[in-house]
């Protein structure tokens, strides 16, 4: 893991997620506490060619293909506020709609290794993009296979016929350091999915300062509820729009 | 599905600007477009038929000053009064961030003319306070924004309202602070107070790094002064030119080899063999006005008899300034070329190109 963060200061990248994934198909899994950056490395490195240090942030990947896994996203004492981004992984459309409507995360993760079984529909993509959630699309299994390629070609442009290429973040999900490659090497795999040049770019820098900042208002905005709880009910309704309006903004 | 598949035939958006002129002509603009372009990093002198540099050049480019490396520079120390009254109006003094990267992170800049400039992204500008302008790249929702600040205003004095909160902003709002590239230069007094003045801040005085090189048997480009855009069988035109000499810049070989997986380009048709050239590159922060003395000298050297038909200057500026001439913006989208380059003929016709990248506008 610490190789793979080294790589990426010099290959040109100033912020870094670690994801933690959860697969619910597995036997009953805990979401445990995310690493902290300082374990690995005592002072984050600088990145080459600027002055700035390394952001390392932690986000968990919720693969759900049932219903009932989304309620651990409701429930309030696990682990789960402590991530600074949550993405979940729909596998069907049933959950896809729920994922872009209702449910309190900052992606939803396009399937890019195999072809998907439904296909998208315009209002919860539009829902998604009202509410500042953002579609994830992964380029490393594009690297490895040459089959998983056409796929992630293939879902890439079908979602941008949908969402005309509005609210996309590329990232990789590397593993080894090789897998890695470059923010603008990147863009420009972003103009083979049908992204303009300037929302390719877009993909790999201000669509994900968005993801972080929404995953911030999130993180701030569930306690703010949490603590409305308690008050009177009229106050309550008060308060509930302007934490919406805070999501969107972000 | 056939419009991805049109924008990947398509380069992103750059420019070529090229213009004619001759060097002694009175209204000619050639120190003009040297001196609007304030920031240069690499300047490089291909002189075909040459083998050795003679001696007056030599000590030209040998002459060429020395630039300032300041770590941890506060911006508000730009804008003290002291600053102001001891280099900005007196002379011209260049600052530019170091380190920064345009598209991500904040960058300053002061211009000989005496302006600030600022390019900071969103939540800088809304933390410091100061009046911009968002940047014109940016989309629909601004994520950039340039401040500009003009520091020999007269109404920019120390009691004046504009001085104090600019300094308040930078001092105590948000204090930004770069490692700054610095330079003055000043056609009278001795130029070595910077160094006194930044003597608390870590202050390092480097000289422009000179490399020199022979390159032998290289294909050359025919050219005719008067015809930009060359003449099927008799010379090549300005954009074959211009990509010929980036192919030779940056040592790519010409052959078109099959064994060769870099690149199949050719010298464009009509060219010559010739023997040897010479390569002069020089990297530092350079200032306009050296370069105008060093263009001078380029001319000279047609005064005696040459056998090169036409040397050339290329003078590349930094891929993360704020500006590229003037006070036109500069953005980095995929590339942050800003460059021009002077093709000086026997008769001192000149060529100028100025190739600018996506997030640019045209130069003067």
């Amino acid at each position: 893991k610490k190789f793979v963060l080294l790589r990426h200061i010099f290959v040109g990248y100033s912020a870094v997620a670690l994801n933690h994934i959860i697969d619910f198909k597995e036997k009953k899994q805990e979401i445990a506490k995310p690493v902290s950056p300082s374990e690995l490395f005592p002072s984050l490195p600088i990145v080459q060619g600027t002055s700035k240090r390394l952001k390392v942030l932690t986000r968990l990947t919720l693969v759900v293909s049932d219903p009932s896994h989304c309620n651990l996203l409701r429930s309030t004492s696990t682990n789960i506020r402590l991530y600074d981004i949550i993405a979940v992984f729909p596998k069907t459309e049933k959950l896809f709609h729920i994922a872009c409507t209702t449910l309190d995360v900052d992606l939803v993760c396009i399937n890019v290794t195999e072809k998907l079984p439904f296909y998208f529909r315009r209002p919860p993509v539009n829902m998604a993009i009202d509410r500042g959630i953002y579609f994830e699309l992964l380029y490393t299994p594009a690297i490895k296979d040459s089959t998983m390629r056409r796929y992630t070609i293939s879902n890439a442009i079908s979602l941008m016929q949908i969402c005309k290429g509005k609210n996309i973040v590329i990232s990789s999900a590397a593993e080894r350091p090789l897998e890695l490659r470059g923010p603008y090497d990147v863009a420009n795999l972003g103009l083979l999915f049908g992204l303009s040049e300037g929302e390719a770019k877009a993909a790999v820098s201000t669509n994900c300062r968005a993801t972080m900042l929404h995953g911030e208002t999130r993180k701030s905005a569930c306690g703010v509820v949490y603590t409305v709880k308690k008050l009177h009910k009229i106050e309550e309704e008060e308060t509930v729009p302007a934490c919406k309006k805070a999501k969107t903004q972000a | 599905m056939s419009a991805p598949l049109r924008r990947l035939q398509q380069a992103p958006r750059h420019l070529l600007v090229c213009e004619k002129g001759h060097a002694r002509h009175e209204r000619s603009r050639h120190a003009a477009h040297v001196r609007d372009h304030a920031y240069n990093c690499r300047v490089s002198v291909l002189i075909p038929e040459c083998g050795v540099l003679p001696q007056v050049l030599k000590s030209a480019v040998a002459d060429l000053g020395e630039y300032y490396v300041v770590r941890g520079l506060s911006v508000h120390q730009l804008v003290a009064h002291e600053f102001v009254e001891s280099f900005v109006r007196k002379g011209s003094c260049y600052a530019l961030a170091y380190n920064t990267r345009i598209d991500q992170d904040n960058t300053a800049a002061l211009l000989p003319t005496g302006k600030l400039i600022l390019s900071v992204d969103k939540d800088t500008y809304e933390e410091l306070g100061l009046q911009g302008r968002p940047s014109r790249y940016s989309g629909k929702k601004p994520m950039r924004y340039i401040i500009t600040i003009d520091l020999t205003d007269s109404s920019f004095h120390p009691d004046g309202k504009k001085h104090k909160r600019v300094l308040w902003a930078l001092k105590e709002k948000k204090p930004l602070e770069f490692d700054f590239l610095l330079a003055w230069y000043n056609s009278g007094a001795e130029g070595s107070t910077l160094m006194s003045y930044f003597s608390k801040n870590q202050i390092q005085a480097l000289k422009p790094k000179v490399t020199f090189s022979t390159l032998r048997d290289l294909q050359c480009p025919v050219l005719q002064s008067n015809e930009l855009q060359g003449k099927p069988e008799e010379s090549c035109s300005t954009e074959e030119l211009f990509e010929w000499l980036g192919a030779v810049l940056n040592q790519v070989n010409l052959d078109n080899v099959s064994s060769s997986f870099l690149s199949t380009y050719c010298c464009p048709q009509p060219n010559t063999i010739v023997d040897q050239a010479f390569l002069c590159t020089i990297t530092g922060f350079i200032i306009p006005e050296k370069i105008i003395q060093l263009l001078e000298q380029l001319c000279c050297y047609f005064g005696e008899p040459k056998l090169a038909q036409w040397l050339t200057l290329t003078v590349h500026g930094f891929a993360d300034s704020p500006v590229s001439w003037r006070e036109n913006e500069h953005g980095f989208h995929k590339g942050g070329e800003n460059l021009y380059n002077f093709v000086i003929f026997r008769n001192l016709d000149y060529w100028l190109q100025m190739a600018l990248g996506t997030n640019d506008d045209c130069p003067p």
